[in-house]
């Protein structure tokens, strides 16, 4: 029960993880909402959470399965988690709005980085 | 870098694509075997008793110079014992492990003795043709790999993109790097751990160099290999159970999953434990070796440092360990490699397609049978492979071929027909086979139903019919999307894209 619970937890940390990543880039936000994509520091607190989540979701496949196993459950898991964002992202994005209504709710100053955004590659990700 | 990935995709592609299918496959091989052996499909077991399989192998092969005896796992509910019969072959059975009763001979390769093998070895055995060629596919992945992230202009920024409402030639190519670029970690391990399994094999200077071509040497060092010969006196044969008692607590309560009994009846027989896999990634090697008359430990072996880390990268790719939510990802993720390799060859196609109508080049034409006979052909095999299994009685024979040959040869004759098919009707092929997929797994899983009575509700309600259930639930998935691809196709007028009349017109 405990092995499932956690397994549960792994794909759910994975799927969010990649979920924030995925909000961070322009593309992505405007499937999902009408704002501006976050910039600044908002794209770097996405980041960071959705790295985190990713981090977590490590460490309860260590706690699952020990090192090794552990290892190549959360390797593997999370290209399967980040497929699923994928898929959301193209025939779902519906159900990620609420999480970006959020993001873009999350303090002031959204008008002002408005005007810098240009919408193809504000965030120079193509060359991060 | 562009040229390269293009040639060693579309020359290697219906290969590769050859390669990761029955890989994929190969990772349920066993649940495979329970649905094509509806004899095997008991109630699992933990542990056998050893006085009715003696009495089983000293009937079978009163004899042989060993009996190796598997023993049943999770995945495998009976004792598959090897030996050599009266004309020297190497041969198995199948035996209910409490009861020591045999079992009918399986008349089939199933999955363990077709899929996966040809997974590796393409079934070439001359030469040891089909390793080399699934070498080449090994290191043809690695290449592909490598230059398509190269070749891959925004890997970062279309990391999250699929767009499938964009024309094809678009949305196959985001499909392509999707399942390239997520999976690439999973696909990179495969095909590197796979040419370090065959190492014998790909680099024999391992063995002709390091220790002077002598195998058994090698084999002893590497994997604990330990024989003597036989006395030609009687012997005895202490009690099993101790035994694998015994090993268990020098491998810390871990059993063993292999008992081989070498020169059985005499007086200097010795009894090989193989420690299980079931626990750990690591495929180990860890071994004890008991004198048979006495039960006492003659020997133990554990891996040396260097096969410790071969045989993790051999475990990685063999998943011969306990873990269902690995099972189920490696499942998806080679099949991610699948469709990598299918959209690959669709977009070299529909990039091309125009182009080369205009010009009256037959390329894509060519590719096009090759892509449709590699991709839907094979699975189109594949489930011949397994009605045919559901529809040949046990004791079928023909043209001197007994049921499980027939079987392999009913998997290449259709295999080829499906390539014959896709070149004659190159535009309406996809479909129609796709129409063909449908209908043969749909087939499948009423034959099982038919022929065994493990129909789905029966299936899912005992455990042990689980494997049997899953490969139903399995067959039935692929037959609704092959259904609603076929159906899409249709909707989209033949052939895909507006390509169509540009390639009538060409004619």
């Amino acid at each position: 029960m405990a092995g499932w619970l956690l397994l549960a937890g792994i794909v759910t940390a994975a799927y969010l993880g990649f979920v924030l990543l995925a909000l961070a880039q322009a593309r992505p936000w405007q499937r999902v909402s009408q704002a501006a994509p976050p910039t600044g520091i908002r794209r770097l607190a996405l980041r960071t959470l959705g790295g985190l989540a990713l981090l977590l979701s490590l460490v309860l496949c260590l706690v699952r399965d020990g090192p090794s196993f552990g290892a190549l459950l959360w390797a593997t898991a999370i290209s399967i988690a980040a497929a699923a964002v994928v898929f959301t992202l193209t025939w779902r994005p519906a159900v990620l709005r609420p999480l970006a209504k959020m993001v873009a709710a999350s303090g002031g100053g959204w008008r002002v980085t408005q005007r810098h955004d240009k919408p193809d590659d504000p965030l120079g990700a193509g060359r991060a | 870098m562009g040229w390269l990935h293009t040639w060693a995709g579309v020359v290697l592609g219906a290969l590769l694509f050859a390669v990761f299918w029955t890989g994929t496959l190969s990772v349920f091989d066993k649940e495979i075997d329970r649905w094509m052996m509806p004899e095997t499909r008991l109630a699992a077991t933990d542990r056998p008793s050893w006085p009715p399989l003696l009495d089983t192998a000293r009937e079978l092969a009163p004899d042989a110079p060993f009996w190796s005896f598997f023993l049943p796992s999770e995945r495998v509910p009976v004792v598959r014992i090897f030996y050599r019969n009266s004309a020297g072959d190497f041969t198995f059975r199948d035996i209910e492990p409490r009861t020591g009763v045999l079992l009918p001979d399986a008349g089939t390769l199933a999955g363990t003795r077709f899929i996966f093998p040809f997974h590796y070895s393409l079934h070439l055995r001359w030469n040891d043709l089909g390793y080399w060629l699934v070498g080449l596919a090994g290191m043809a992945t690695l290449v592909l790999l490598l230059s398509g992230v190269v070749i891959h202009r925004k890997i970062f920024m279309d990391f999250f993109t699929f767009r499938p409402d964009r024309k094809l030639p678009r949305s196959s190519l985001d499909l392509h790097n999707l399942t390239g670029v997520l999976a690439l970690p999973f696909h990179f391990v495969m095909a590197l751990s796979g040419l370090i399994i065959f190492f014998t094999i790909y680099f024999p200077t391992v063995v002709s160099i390091a220790y002077d071509g002598d195998r058994a040497a090698f084999n002893r060092d590497a994997f604990g290999s330990f024989q003597r010969d036989a006395a030609g006196v009687p012997g005895s044969l202490a009690p099993l159970d101790r035994m694998a008692a015994e090993a268990t607590r020098i491998w810390g309560g871990e059993p063993p999953y292999f008992v081989r009994v070498w020169h059985p009846g005499d007086v200097s027989a010795t009894v090989e434990m193989r420690r299980t896999v079931a626990r750990s990634v690591d495929l180990n090697v860890d071994a004890v070796h008991f004198d048979a008359a006495t039960g006492e430990v003659l020997r133990t072996h554990a891996a040396a440092p260097v096969v410790h880390v071969q045989r993790f990268i051999a475990g990685l790719h063999f998943i011969q360990f306990e873990h269902w939510p690995l099972r189920w990802i490696y499942f998806l993720l080679g099949l991610s490699g699948c469709v990598m390799i299918a959209t690959g060859y669709i977009y070299w196609l529909e990039t091309r397609r125009k182009r080369h109508a205009a010009q009256g080049l037959p390329g894509v034409r060519i590719v096009e049978g090759l892509t449709v006979g590699s991709v839907s052909g094979i699975v189109i095999a594949t489930l011949t492979f397994f009605v045919t299994n559901r529809l040949l009685p046990f004791d079928t024979s023909f043209v001197g071929q007994d049921r499980a040959a027939l079987e392999v040869w009913a998997f290449y004759l259709v295999w080829l027909v499906t390539f014959a098919h896709a070149w004659a009707r190159h535009g309406r092929a996809w479909r129609e086979q796709c129409w063909a997929i449908a209908g043969l797994a749909v087939l499948a899983v009423v034959l099982n139903a038919a022929t065994t009575g493990d129909h789905l509700v029966r299936s899912l309600a005992h455990r042990h019919l689980w494997p049997v259930a899953g490969m139903d639930l399995l067959l039935l998935f692929g037959a609704a999307v092959a259904l609603l691809t076929a159906l899409r196709l249709a909707r989209r007028g033949s052939a895909p894209g507006p390509s169509q009349d540009a390639l009538k017109e060409a004619e």
